[in-house]
């Protein structure tokens, strides 16, 4: 039987917990209204009391809102992020805080690191197993949008073919990210630095823009990318080439010429490679790490704090429907009076039962469609400001982590909903008739 | 006339020894003998007090009780609850003196509130006799209209059409024009009794109103909780 489960695909077994979840509110529903039409009637005590209702409905999709907003917004974020690692399978700087290093190159996070020499890069370069090596040079940016010399491969690989235009050929030329607000023939002046201590116009340079990158997902679709010789050269350093040269751009470069660069990103030619390659440089002079294991690494540090915020909005939400359904059994001495009308008029006990279970399983419902709306809904909201901000795409869609966390909602509820439903029937009939 | 076709015959009430303790087991009602024949209309009168209502309920199965309250062979009080509700919902057709009607649905559905709840293949006639009953006591049957917007009059001859509307043999009624002016009492006494003429329909009523006193055949007198042997005290100061 495990066999069988672990056989079956992922989301046939999200779909099965799923099932199992919302499977004891079926079968209550099934066999409490079975043979009855409660709707009429539950419909007349939602209208009655419509105000306490409404409010019972907001309470129940606000505090399941959070919880689902928590789940999806800690997955989008995961997702995003995986996302964004992607294309950089192995990454080698100098040695360090892999963290820093991870966010300065996939998150383009600007740091002071310490530079891998000329010697290192063609190593890497001219081994075997690598693809393609390419280094970056960060310092520059106009209007925010961070420049990042880098090498045409790169560009190639990390867009997967270019959206318009064509990869820089010459230095002076740059290559947009998507979200980068200028057209194809623009030219811009650098500023040196970043943010708001940048100085503008310090090299009196000229870039003109001749492709814009697909999009990525990343915070490199609101980098603008540049032939790393140009950056190198802007800061009055060599120009990874030897003068001799003249202008070429791009790899193989000069060993006695290369500036240093803070980080390489390496591609295998095979992935299990990879795995070669980053023991390889290794070293007391270089560190070499997998941004998806970095990643991996953190997700699980942040794993126990979602694990925490889960249980507390669970628990959040089963205090607010216990709350809602204390008090339903309060107002259940308010609807009394009609059902003991109904209990002397000779409405058997099931019906009674159906009439007020359904009414706390349509708040419960209504509670929880409100819920899912609210969840999705600051999802999204929260989604697109983080994506704004920090340039990583980050997924609102609903998963089955949520529709299980409300199809749980509404079983424990309605499970709990029994007892008010009990508490109705055993009434006085003659002393509530008498009101 | 829908109010008028033959329900199922009328059984006889034979109650025996019936006692009905309130809080702290004291006595509210004390019946040693009581009998109501099939289509009999009875009033049953007396101060504030005197336990009307309670031998009412008592008879429709509504109290816990000791004694026999046999309805045609059927002695409720052994019954257990579930089938005591099958054959209050089967026997009795109940009016309450405040009318005590879903305030928020349409006549229609107050009247045929029973189709709610029983077999799905009952439920038709049950409307269809409910639209009957208020078409014939001049009553806008639906639309949006709720019933909270009806006069006293009006609803409770909603409530006389609900129930009359599972076609009862049996109509117990307690109070049914404490809460109406003159005229709207006259007019539901009149729907009441029409509703049980020729159809050997037995109607029970709990009254303070005069008019039914006047009207109904049969007069039993309570005061304390028991049966004031009316006619015989009389016949013997006339002795």
């Amino acid at each position: 039987m495990r066999d069988l489960w672990l056989s079956l695909p992922v989301w046939a077994q999200d779909a099965g917990v799923f099932a199992a979840l919302i499977l004891p509110v079926v079968l209550i529903a099934a066999t409490i209204l079975t043979g009855h039409a409660p709707g009429q009637l539950t419909r007349a005590l939602l209208v009655r009391h419509w105000r306490t209702n409404l409010l019972f409905v907001l309470l129940v999709g606000v505090s399941l809102g959070l919880g689902v907003g928590v789940i999806a917004q800690e997955r989008g974020l995961r997702q995003g992020t995986a996302q964004a690692a992607d294309k950089f399978d192995l990454v080698i700087t100098a040695p360090g805080s892999e963290v820093t290093m991870l966010l300065a190159t996939v998150f383009l996070q600007p740091v002071d690191a310490p530079l891998l020499d000329g010697s290192l890069y063609n190593e890497i370069a001219n081994h075997e197993r690598v693809a393609m090596a390419a280094p970056l040079a960060y310092g520059d940016s106009w209007q925010g949008h961070g420049i990042v010399g880098t090498t045409a491969d790169f560009v190639d690989h990390l867009s997967g073919g270019l959206a318009e235009g064509r990869v820089f050929a010459a230095e002076g030329e740059i290559v947009l990210g998507v979200d980068v607000p200028l057209g194809l023939g623009d030219e811009i002046t650098p500023a040196h630095g970043h943010g708001p201590a940048a100085e503008e116009d310090v090299h009196g340079e000229h870039l003109v823009a001749v492709g814009r990158m697909a999009r990525t997902g990343t915070p490199w679709d609101r980098a603008i990318l540049t032939p790393v010789e140009g950056v190198w050269e802007t800061h009055v350093l060599p120009r990874g080439h030897a003068p001799e040269d003249g202008e070429v751009i791009g790899p193989p470069f000069d060993p006695d010429y290369f500036p240093g660069t803070p980080a390489i990103i390496v591609r295998a030619d095979e992935l299990w490679s990879t795995y070669g390659l980053r023991n390889e440089f290794t070293r007391s002079e270089s560190m070499a790490f997998f941004p998806g294991t970095v990643l991996a690494q953190l997700y699980a540090l942040m794993g126990d704090v979602r694990q925490v915020m889960s249980v507390m909005a669970v628990v959040t939400q089963i205090l607010v429907a216990l709350g809602v359904l204390t008090a339903l059994a309060i107002l259940a001495r308010l609807f009394a009076r009609r059902m003991a009308v109904l209990r002397a008029l000779g409405a058997p006990e099931r019906f009674i039962f159906a009439v007020i279970w359904g009414y706390a399983a349509v708040l419960m419902l209504a509670g929880a469609a409100l819920g899912l709306l609210i969840g999705v809904g600051a999802t999204a909201a929260i989604s697109a400001m983080l994506t704004a901000r920090t340039g990583i795409a980050l997924g609102t869609g609903f998963g089955w982590t949520e529709a299980q966390q409300i199809a749980a909602f509404l079983s424990a509820s309605l499970i709990l909903a029994l007892g008010p439903a009990a508490i109705a029937m055993r009434r006085p009939i003659v002393a509530d008739l008498r009101g | 006339m829908p109010s008028t076709t033959a329900p199922e015959p009328a059984p006889a009430l034979e109650v025996t020894d019936l006692t009905v303790a309130g809080e702290g087991g004291r006595r509210l009602i004390d019946v040693p003998a009581l009998h109501i024949a099939p289509g009999e209309r009875v009033v049953i009168r007396g101060p504030s007090g005197a336990g009307k209502s309670t031998l009412l309920y008592a008879l429709a199965g509504l109290l816990p009780v000791t004694g026999r309250i046999d309805w045609g062979g059927t002695d409720i009080a052994a019954l257990s609850e579930r089938r005591r509700t099958a054959f209050r919902r089967a026997t009795f057709g109940l009016v309450f003196q405040d009318y005590l009607l879903f305030e928020e649905l349409s006549p229609a559905a107050n009247a045929a509130i029973a189709a709610s709840f029983g077999p799905s293949a009952g439920r038709a006639p049950i409307r269809d006799r409910a639209a009957g009953l208020l078409d014939r006591f001049g009553l806008v049957r639906g639309g949006a209209r709720r019933v909270a917007s009806f006069s006293g009059g009006e609803r409770q001859r909603i409530a006389v059409a609900r129930a009359l509307a599972m076609d009862p043999p049996v109509i117990l009624a307690d109070e049914p024009t404490a809460s109406l002016d003159r005229a709207m009492a006259d007019r539901l006494i009149d729907d009441l009794l029409a509703a049980c003429e020729g159809t050997g329909r037995t109607l029970i009523v709990v009254s303070h109103d005069p008019a039914f006193h006047d009207r109904l055949p049969r007069l039993i007198d309570m005061a304390e909780g028991r049966i004031v042997p009316r006619t015989p005290v009389l016949q013997a100061a006339h002795a």
